[in-house]
């Protein structure tokens, strides 16, 4: 699904973040071509928005090149990349629900309840409900869940983007398909 | 159940046809006899299906974005809002983060040795505190002591004196009528009720010798306060004999003696 815009390894994107230190444009281009569609997919997992997940990338590679002074030869960079965007899409839902609540609080309650196509309540969406229960996973799960499902990692290339262990991510991928479940049994029971 | 959990955690391979052949089958076998399986099965089913679901939006979301485009509009917009700081050149092999550490160690280490310095070496201020309770003056606590001490000796030296007196009357008087008219003129009420006042300052424990013969002193006075006022010879007597017997004076004297030296 993701295209594979010039992947490099460790030592190469090294070479690419130094160079960046040094105020070199193209060397950054090279680094957000390589990695724009995972922080696109980490994005919209969290936020399904299209606008929104763009809005999400390019704060995160601002935020990227803001820290990149910080990033320490030898650390996973990929994983280092993903935590940002993984806290800037936490911090971007945050302050998505506390509007809501604001709006609820003060506008008309039930018009705002049903304004969103996503929230129709006669409209059944699959996709909508696996989103919304993936949103309320506990953090390091629901991370494996989307690499693994949403981006067809395998356990292996999860160990690595995320910087821990393959069993690890077995039994959190586990525990997060049986939290679905509990969470998603009313409709999976349903669902055909 | 306690089977079931045995094939639990196989179920999302046993979908994904990612399980060899004789696991497979094992599973397939415990399938058809364990309803609890089958319903689980059936939500995993349905979990996979809404999950590709989600997956297909996300792909046609995906197809939409036009990336090449994008890397250059994000790169474009980083680097007009960039801090200009970053194109400083880096910093000195001495502020880099492998010297943090050690550096902070040290800076600590010698904080630490200058704080336990000057909490050992520094001067002792003195503790003030008031005189008197109805006095807002201050002075230091050691002065206050000194002074309380210096006026409490004086007083046990004019109490020890102005026993010493009565009691020489008392040894002096020849005859029973003068020792009765001297215990009748309330002197001994007034030493006794002059010990009283100077109990607390005596329990101080360097006069604890003056103490010792103020207390024999009173005891004294108290065993002629119940003589009747006709006395006889032989109480006379008596009264005599105690004195001498406890050497009342010469410790008198003695105690008197020291209080004056350290008064000096």
């Amino acid at each position: 699904m993701v295209q594979n815009n010039g992947r490099y390894d460790e030592s190469q994107v090294e070479l690419l973040v130094d160079r960046v230190r040094k105020g070199d444009k193209e060397a950054f281009m090279k680094i957000v071509a390589s990695y724009q569609q995972k922080v696109f997919i980490l994005a919209y997992s969290h936020v399904r928005n299209k606008e929104d997940a763009l809005d999400l990338v390019q704060e995160t590679f601002m935020r990227l090149y803001e820290k990149i002074q910080t990033y320490r030869s030898g650390e996973n960079f990929q994983a280092w990349l993903m935590r940002i965007a993984r806290n800037l899409s936490l911090d971007f839902l945050r302050k998505q629900k506390s509007r809501k609540k604001e709006s609820l609080d003060s506008l008309d309650l039930e018009r705002n309840e049903f304004s969103s196509t996503s929230q129709d309540p006669t409209r059944f969406n699959p996709g909508e409900m696996i989103y919304r229960a993936v949103t309320e996973l506990p953090d390091k799960q629901r991370m494996v869940f989307i690499l693994h499902h949403f981006e067809e990692l395998k356990y292996e290339e999860i160990a690595n983007r995320l910087g821990i262990a393959e069993g690890t991510v077995k039994s959190l991928h586990f525990k997060a398909v049986q939290k679905l479940r509990k969470i998603l049994a009313p409709q999976l029971g349903g669902v055909q | 159940m306690k089977i079931c959990k045995e094939y639990k955690k196989d179920w999302l391979a046993f979908l994904r046809q990612e399980l060899d052949s004789s696991r497979n089958k094992i599973m397939s076998e415990h399938l058809k006899g364990c309803p609890t399986c089958q319903e689980e099965l059936k939500e995993l089913q349905n979990l996979l299906t809404a999950t590709g679901s989600f997956k297909d939006e996300l792909k046609q979301v995906l197809d939409s974005v036009n990336w090449d485009s994008l890397q250059v509009t994000i790169t474009e917009q980083v680097w007009e809002k960039r801090p200009k700081r970053l194109e400083t050149k880096p910093s000195s092999w001495f502020f880099r983060w492998k010297w943090q550490p050690l550096a902070a160690g040290v800076i600590l280490g010698l904080l630490l040795g200058v704080t336990l310095t000057f909490l050992v070496l520094k001067p002792q201020a003195p503790q003030f505190r008031s005189a008197r309770t109805d006095s807002k003056i201050a002075f230091p606590a050691d002065f206050v002591d000194r002074v309380d001490l210096a006026l409490a000796r004086r007083e046990t030296v004019d109490y020890l004196e102005r026993s010493q007196y009565l009691i020489l009357e008392i040894l002096q008087s020849e005859q029973p009528a003068q020792v009765a008219s001297l215990l009748q003129r309330d002197n001994i009420q007034k030493l006794l009720t002059e010990k009283k006042y100077l109990n607390t300052q005596l329990d101080d424990v360097r006069l604890q010798k003056a103490k010792a013969i103020c207390d024999q002193i009173e005891f004294l006075f108290l065993e002629l306060s119940q003589l009747s006022p006709e006395l006889t010879s032989v109480e006379l007597e008596k009264i005599r004999n105690l004195v001498e017997e406890k050497q009342i004076l010469l410790k008198i004297n003695l105690v008197k003696k020291e209080l004056q030296q350290s008064e000096v």
